[in-house]
């Protein structure tokens, strides 16, 4: 609660729960904001825009703002779904490594150093090849299994440091049993980097299903941003100067993208008090989500 | 000597665990794993080439295990099949065409990136709080939030089919013959303008705010105070106390950040029909080519490694703390 009253008087973060507040609420009310079905003829094929056609046709002659604000759906559900799947394995294992040491930890550490140098775009374009034309869920599911590793690193290498803290001693000699102390004393004190981490994730997951799609992995008949990509591209829509085809969810990626990024610097303002005024500072986003973050 | 040992045997296991997801992937899928892998194929192989293939990824009369070691058996000496599209040009010869355009527009981006992301985070640090450090900032977060694909072709929109000032594709002009001459130079630079700046655009973002955490970081430490205090100039407690102490952790981030990259220029050669890996990755994937698609997780696994080994390396220069581990 604390972090959310502190989010609010950020005007990054602000920002950032705007839009995506914004986002989340055309998600909700797609079938609201437009008359057409976004997987219908409506007009004629490569319509500009128009008092009828807000964002102009497709080459299908489908409404580009019916499949938009439908799509924002399937993005947001893959974002978040994979994001909070990456998080909850790059938390479990993160903790369980940095907290029991010993064996467990070399083993999970050495999984996931594996899994960093094991270039992910190739190893998800391989996995999504043979399973055909993969569908948003099943998307988002081999994104989270493949995609947590960076997760364990950072919560790991925190976890260490706060396993020498006095009130993890002192949890240790009341005889806590070791799942209590992760869950009650450990984990309360992470929440800030699994707010990174979580948030960092569904930027990955979004720009990665985006990206999957584009290159044909995807089910062409799902409404999604990347299926809207990957369908403008194969119509050639902007040598036949239908831009607003492609552009549309170009910049509907960005616009989700900023917002994500601008909380997800937020957050890191706020979990590192050296330099407040400055702020995005700290040890643990060394790295920040370059390593993983975009495509 | 012994941490490069370590990290040589690391990267060896890491490239097994990238055969070994290869070799069982197709065999786990429901269905005939033959069939799945080689048929795009039709009726255009003949029984011996199909034969030849089937060896190559260790579909063999034998136990599993067995099957196992003919397919680790090619990959270690290199074969990696043969393309099914381009029936019968090896994979190893195809991606490896491919490989230097992608290596060469990576590599000059990835060096471009980095030096102005460094300096941008540096320069963002040393006035933190201040306009620069804001816009800097502001700037770094929308360039690493947006995805690749979003930016490649919005530059093709506006600078290719809009303004017309950049070509809208390939690497060099198709008309002329490759050569060490300035004609074909010239317009291999001016065909890679766009999807370098691309690829310039959506990896400074990153370099940038990790420079500046780090440097951030440092400036509260004694021996910054304590070159200040001995009045040295500004630049020069700027740039050799702190700025080179903070590139230690950018360095090692580079490392993680080069599987990124490869991503990152994987899409801008499709959108600007570049023809490197990821142009030749994506005909692969329309006409399901599995070899090459297979093979091209080895090949990007082990330029990933060799760059991390690279890494490795520049790292004990850095860190001569290392030199004696």
């Amino acid at each position: 609660m604390k972090l959310l009253s502190q989010l609010l008087h950020n005007k990054k973060a602000l920002v950032g729960l705007i839009i995506l507040t914004i986002i989340v609420l055309v998600a909700i009310f797609a079938p609201l904001l437009t008359e057409y079905s976004p997987t219908r003829r409506v007009g004629r094929p490569h319509q500009a825009p128009s008092w009828d056609h807000w964002l102009g046709t497709t080459r299908l002659g489908h409404d580009v703002f019916a499949r938009l604000v439908h799509g924002a759906r399937v993005s947001l559900a893959v974002g978040f779904g994979a994001g909070l799947l990456i998080t909850v394995i790059g938390t479990v294992l993160g903790i369980i490594a940095g907290y029991k040491g010993g064996v467990v930890d070399e083993i999970i550490n050495f999984f996931t150093n594996m899994v960093l140098v094991i270039p992910n775009l190739p190893l998800l374009l391989v996995l999504a090849a043979f399973i055909g034309q993969a569908s948003p869920l099943v998307i988002a599911i081999i994104l989270g299994f493949t995609s947590w590793a960076w997760g364990v690193r950072v919560t790991r290498s925190e976890t260490l440091s706060i396993r020498q803290r006095d009130f993890v001693k002192s949890a240790e000699m009341l005889g806590e049993p070791s799942w209590r102390i992760m869950l009650f004393e450990i984990f309360p004190n992470l929440i800030s980097i699994v707010g990174i981490n979580f948030i960092g994730s569904v930027i990955f997951a979004v720009i990665t299903e985006a990206t999957l799609e584009f290159l044909g992995l995807g089910d062409p008949n799902t409404v999604s941003w990347g299926i809207m990509l990957y369908n403008a591209q194969n119509s050639a829509a902007l040598s036949v100067g239908a831009w607003w085809d492609l552009l549309s969810p170009c910049f509907a990626l960005a616009f989700l993208g900023l917002g994500l990024a601008l909380l997800n610097f937020a957050i890191d303002e706020i979990a590192n008090p050296r330099l407040r005024t400055g702020g995005m500072l700290n040890r643990w986003t060394r790295m920040v989500r370059i390593g993983e973050g975009k495509l | 000597m012994t941490f490069l040992l370590r990290r040589l045997a690391f990267y060896l296991a890491a490239f097994l665990v990238a055969a070994t997801i290869n070799f069982f992937l197709p065999r786990m899928l429901p269905g005939d794993p033959i069939a799945i892998m080689f048929s795009s194929a039709g009726a255009d192989l003949s029984l011996e080439n199909l034969n030849a293939l089937k060896l190559t990824f260790g579909f063999i009369d034998a136990p599993l295990h067995e099957q196992y070691l003919a397919y680790l058996q090619s990959v270690f000496t290199g074969d990696l099949g043969r393309s099914i599209k381009y029936f019968p040009l090896p994979v190893t010869e195809l991606l490896g065409r491919a490989l230097i355009w992608t290596l060469g527009l990576m590599g000059i981006a990835t060096v471009i990136s980095f030096t102005l992301g460094s300096f941008l985070g540096v320069f963002a640090a040393w006035r933190r709080g201040r306009l620069v450090d804001s816009v800097i900032s502001l700037g770094a977060i929308f360039s690493s939030s947006v995805p690749a694909v979003v930016v490649s072709l919005i530059m093709l929109f506006v600078f290719g089919y809009t303004l017309r000032w950049f070509p809208n594709g390939y690497a060099a002009n198709p008309l002329l013959d490759p050569a060490w001459n300035w004609q074909y130079i010239s317009s291999v630079l001016y065909h890679g303008t766009l999807p370098m700046l691309t690829l310039v655009f959506v990896l400074t973002g990153g370099f940038a705010v990790t420079m500046r955490n780090n440097m951030i970081n440092l400036l509260g430490e004694d021996y910054i105070v304590m070159a200040r205090a001995k009045g040295l100039s500004d630049n020069n407690v700027m740039l050799w106390y702190a700025a080179r102490n903070a590139l230690l952790p950018t360095v090692s981030s580079l490392a993680i950040a080069i599987g990124t990259i490869l991503g990152g220029s994987l899409v801008t050669e499709v959108v600007f029909n570049y023809p490197g890996l990821g142009n030749t990755l994506y005909q692969a994937i329309i006409a399901r080519d599995y070899p090459v698609i297979q093979g091209q997780l080895l090949i990007m696994t082990a330029a990933m490694l060799i760059s991390n080994f690279v890494v490795d390396l520049s790292y004990v220069l850095l860190d001569p703390r290392l030199k004696k581990a």
